[in-house]
């Protein structure tokens, strides 16, 4: 059987087998992109001629920029907040031996059981003075009413504190996993040439993971830049209002349902989506995070 | 683990910290115990809710139960909303999230199998667009999607919620990964040079050593769809075709359960009722996850940690 | 691994066997779907109940706040309308306008006496009328009224304010007596105050403009009224519904007035689970006058309303469905709130006066209410409702001061208002 054959063989068998996922990506990755971006260019009641006009009017309109800033902030403190309290204490675990820690590791990934809806759900009662678990430290802060705290200029910090506590469990089992694959012969060697544990930590360990970190804190960012579902619900009928239009896919979400404008939806996805993809291409071509699958590939 | 000489060696050069060291651990201890209990409390609170009523939940200590009536007296108030439709989201999301599991699963494991060992061509550019494709999160494409299903007719059909979220990238990277890393490349080559073709080397060879993969994309690919709230809460609009994480936000949202403004004395929906619909919600993601909780660790940085 | 996938699969296929089994087997009744809030539930059961026999009725239900998005994607997907839904007095606004198109024009189907039955009795359905066309049938006219505490007023030898300005000394004199004159911080302040004070905010002089004018003396006089009893802690800056309020208040029997649409006797001031308040205490007074107006004008919380859809296949059914709702005898003596069909109001005070639950007779109060509700601020096609949970209560609750706070609705409105096709004129 010569060569050639083979390959080609090899090649039609292998375009069969990655053929359901190809439909899928075309279908589901790819085709709805191409239609977003159809659309955004298509006329709407407010922008007659259609074009980029639609993009014009998503980042004129007077509820963008709030949300930008809103979002901003939001990321300003979710992405530190998360990076410091994961790295910390995955570090913290990393001097634990493995088997004692197992139960606390578990406990971490609780939390990640409680989205979407149910975050929301269980937020307003953690925040809700007259219910809350956390009823004495509350009226201990002096909060003794759910108006001290759903506030719009609380409402960021709100938000960071539900996306934290369900991504941060994962994030830490996950870090814990990378500080582990560390090769004992490293830390070893530090030991002796008398590093404290301080010292190992800042100069050895976190270089040592830091691709994971950036990875991290990209997929952090995307998802975090996508907010919607928290304040979403949170205004609907629990707090009337309070968190309308603050995040920019509620924007979008109210172009296309509340002002019949498809159009201006679409093109703000387009561009949200758009900064997703630079922070993803970033990851993929300057990070060396999958240089190994690539190099695999010559 | 290291040697045990080298081991013995570090231990006699910590003796003299021995003192401060364990000060030390013991703040460690606390501050790791404590994020435990921090984040253990909610879901705590969670499970006991539905034993209290509305007065006691108010009044007794957070954290005291009630009684076990609580729980039966709570899924009778459920089972008055739109007749039962709660039953329906707990129906529709096993059967979605079963079809999600098995294709996404079952793609994944193809297309990974043969981006890593077949010469199926465009690769490179394959790979890439799975690498972007995985980090752009989903929420990203709800919208679009939106537009896409409508102009199909899928929307508020099941299938608007089950195939896009099949579409699951990050495992076709994640058994890509596998099956360039785990298994060795010497065992397909004997394999092609004993004249196996490509399929009879996936089924004969690469797919038994992959149940831990298989394990792994079902893990993600279930605890992702499980608690998908923006997707299917745009795509489906008939509350018969809901998921449980879609109905637990009309629940909240329609009842006087948050909001008394909603018609308290009108329904018999209040907090213990949607504390149970929550457990509804939480329970089988709970148990997947502690039941895998190795796989998670294992999962996402496959790529290049060997734990 | 397997087994739980084996076990997953089956579950799905009996999920599916389930559902499949479910459906309905004969296709001969014809069907209607109706979307209704919580509070309408019962209405709608009644409904499906009366009209078993000859039709399938399907019911949904949906909270307000999000109907005009559902109803929005139904139309963006050309399915999944309802063939009749309950909506906020804004909601028509928004749906009769060619743009949406939703709400079915119903004033040639509309049969008379029901017509009649609305304008006999004061201008029950004028939430409804559009241009002079009929858009919905109105459920019931939130009109505010003066809610007081008889036992309490007697105990402080308060006597009943009849202008606002006798409202806000009377408030003034609850200082340190540990009573309050009502919670605001929701849509009660716009009703109560702004509406009632005739307060221009979305004014519409004609179907595309809006006239927003907050230094209208109207408007002014509200803060500079309330901002020192806000201060002075006799009216409460939370809303009538949160926790931390009724908890304090109501729910003590500590609350001597407020000023509320006429669905807070039955709805909040009563139920065990809201205020509370002990029986034999509450009663309603007419609206307090504000200075230099003709009448004592009440505003508008709420006060909902039956849309029919253009796209039923069976409107004729659709539009007895609606009528049945707004104006059946047995549901609407059951309601919480002032029917605003005439004919049944009857019936509805006869129920009010049942229990003796009130102090006093609270019905004449709300029937003058009702006659003077406010026609200066009209439905408007964007989402007033949101907006005002937005801006105004969000300030107020933050406890920003109340002038203030109806500055950043008047912005909001403005910003807000043109997306919709409005003019806005600040003059």
């Amino acid at each position: 059987m010569s060569k050639r054959m083979r390959i080609n063989r090899s090649a039609i068998a292998g375009s069969v087998m990655v053929l359901p996922y190809l439909v899928l990506l075309l279908l589901f990755g790819i085709a709805p992109i191409v239609i977003a971006f159809v659309t955004s260019l298509q006329p709407s009641m407010v922008t007659p001629n259609g074009g980029f006009e639609n993009y014009i009017y998503s980042v004129t309109e007077f509820r963008f920029w709030p949300a930008v800033i809103n979002v901003l902030t939001f990321l300003g403190i979710y992405l530190p907040a998360m990076m410091i309290v994961v790295v910390g204490i995955s570090l913290l675990l990393d001097n634990i031996k493995p088997k004692l820690n197992l139960p606390l590791r578990l406990s971490y990934i609780v939390p990640a059981a409680l989205t979407g809806s149910l975050s929301v759900l269980i937020w307003y009662i953690m925040l809700e003075p007259s219910l809350s678990p956390y009823r004495d430290l509350l009226h201990g802060l002096g909060l003794t009413e759910s108006g001290q705290i759903w506030r719009t200029g609380n409402l960021a910090f709100i938000f960071v504190m539900m996306a934290f506590f369900t991504g941060a469990g994962n994030w830490i089992v996950v870090q814990y996993g990378s500080l582990q694959s560390i090769p004992d012969d490293i830390l070893e060697a530090a030991k002796i040439d008398g590093a404290s544990q301080t010292q190992i930590a800042f100069r050895i360990k976190l270089p040592l993971i830091s691709k994971y970190l950036v990875y991290m804190a990209v997929l952090v960012f995307a998802a975090g830049l996508q907010i919607f579902v928290e304040p979403q619900l949170i205004s609907g009928s629990v707090f009337p209002g309070l968190a309308a239009d603050w995040s920019l896919n509620q924007l979008s979400y109210t172009f296309a349902f509340a002002s019949n404008n498809l159009s201006s939806a679409a093109a703000l996805s387009i561009l949200l989506l758009v900064f997703c993809a630079i922070a993803a291409v970033f990851v993929v071509f300057k990070t060396d995070f999958f240089e190994k699958p690539k190099k695999r590939l010559k | 683990m290291s040697s045990t000489l080298e081991l013995k060696k570090s231990k006699i050069q910590n003796m003299t910290r021995l003192k401060k060291f364990k000060f030390s651990s013991i703040i460690v201890g606390l501050i790791l115990i404590s994020y435990s209990v921090f984040s253990v409390v909610p879901m705590i609170w969670l499970i006991i809710a539905p034993s209290k009523n509305a007065e006691q939940l108010v009044n007794f200590a957070p954290m005291a139960f009630g009684s076990w009536d609580g729980y039966i007296n709570a899924w009778n108030n459920l089972m008055t909303f739109e007749e039962g439709v709660l039953v329906t989201w707990i129906g529709n999301s096993l059967w979605y999230n079963a079809l999600i599991v098995l294709i996404s699963s079952l793609t994944a494991l193809l297309g990974g199998y043969a981006l890593a060992s077949t010469d199926v061509p465009f690769k490179r550019s394959l790979l890439i667009t799975t690498l972007i494709a995985m980090i752009i999160p989903s929420v990203a494409l709800v919208l679009p999607l939106f537009i896409e299903v409508g102009a199909a007719g899928m929307f508020d059909t099941p299938w608007a919620v089950i195939l896009p979220s099949s579409f699951y990238p990050f495992g076709v990277f994640l058994a890509y990964i596998h099956f360039s890393t785990s298994i060795p490349k010497d065992v397909y080559e004997a394999a092609k040079i004993d004249g196996a073709g490509e399929f009879t080397t996936f089924t004969k060879i690469a797919f038994p050593l992959s149940k831990g993969l298989l394990g792994m994309l079902a893990f993600f690919a279930f605890s992702a769809a499980w608690t998908n709230y923006f997707l299917p809460y745009v795509l489906l609009s008939s509350s018969s075709n809901y998921t449980l994480p879609v109905g637990l936000g009309l629940l909240f949202s329609s009842t006087p359960s948050l909001n008394p403004l909603n018609g308290a004395q009108s329904s018999v929906i209040g907090r213990p009722e949607i504390a149970l619909a929550g457990l509804m919600v939480a329970i089988p993601i709970l148990i997947v996850f502690l039941a895998s909780s190795r796989l998670l660790v294992r999962g996402i940085l496959a790529g290049a940690v060997k734990s | 691994m397997k087994k739980k996938i084996v076990a997953a699969i089956t579950m799905a296929a009996m999920a599916l066997t389930i559902a499949g089994a479910s459906a309905p087997a004969l296709a001969a009744k014809p069907s209607l779907t109706l979307w209704v809030d919580t509070p309408r539930i019962y209405a709608a059961e009644l409904y499906k109940k009366a009209v078993a026999s000859k039709i399938d009725v399907k019911i949904v239900t949906i909270a307000q706040s999000d109907i005009q998005t559902k109803i929005q994607l139904a139309n963006t997907t050309k399915k999944g309308w309802p063939d009749v839904t309950f909506g906020d007095p804004q909601d028509t606004a928004q749906f009769a306008a060619p743009t949406n198109g939703f709400a079915a024009n119903l004033t040639k189907v509309l049969p008379k006496s029901i017509v009649d039955g609305y304008a006999k009795y004061g201008n029950g359905n004028s939430d409804c009328i559009f241009q002079g066309q009929v858009f919905c049938l109105k459920n019931d006219l939130a009109a505010t009224v003066l809610w007081y505490n008889v036992p309490v007023f007697k105990k402080l030898g308060l006597t009943v304010p009849k202008t606002m300005d006798e409202f806000a000394a009377t408030a003034m004199k609850l200082k340190g007596t540990g009573y309050t004159a009502g919670g605001y911080g929701d849509h009660n302040y716009y009703a109560s105050f702004l509406q009632s004070s005739e307060c221009p905010l979305i004014a519409t002089p004609n179907n595309n403009t809006v006239r927003t004018v907050v230094t209208a003396p109207a408007c002014t006089r509200v803060a500079k009224l309330l901002q020192p009893l806000m201060d002075a802690g006799v009216i409460d800056k939370r809303s009538a519904f949160d926790p931390g309020f009724m908890k304090e208040y109501p729910n003590k029997g500590m609350v001597a007035m407020t000023l509320g649409p006429a669905w807070y006797g039955k709805f909040v001031i009563q139920p065990k689970d809201v205020w509370n308040m002990p029986a034999g205490t509450m009663t309603a007074a007419p609206m307090p006058k504000w200075a230099g107006a003709k009448t004592n004008t009440s505003g508008a919380w709420g006060g909902g309303v039956f849309i029919v859809s253009s796209h039923s296949k069976n409107p004729k059914l659709a539009l007895e469905a609606a009528t049945y709702l707004a104006t059946n005898k047995t549901v609407q003596s059951q309601a919480t709130g002032y029917p605003a069909f005439g004919p049944v109001r009857e019936l509805w005070h006869k129920a009010l006066k049942s229990d003796d639950y009130f102090a006093a007779d609270p019905y004449p109060a709300m029937d003058d209410a009702a006659k003077k509700l406010s026609q200066l601020n009209r439905p408007v096609r964007f989402p007033f409702v949101a907006q005002v949970g937005t801006s105004l209560t969000s300030k107020i609750t933050e406890g920003k001061p109340l002038a203030e706070a109806l500055d950043s609705l008047a912005k909001g409105i403005q910003s807000i208002a043109p997306a919709s096709g409005y003019k806005v004129v600040t003059k």
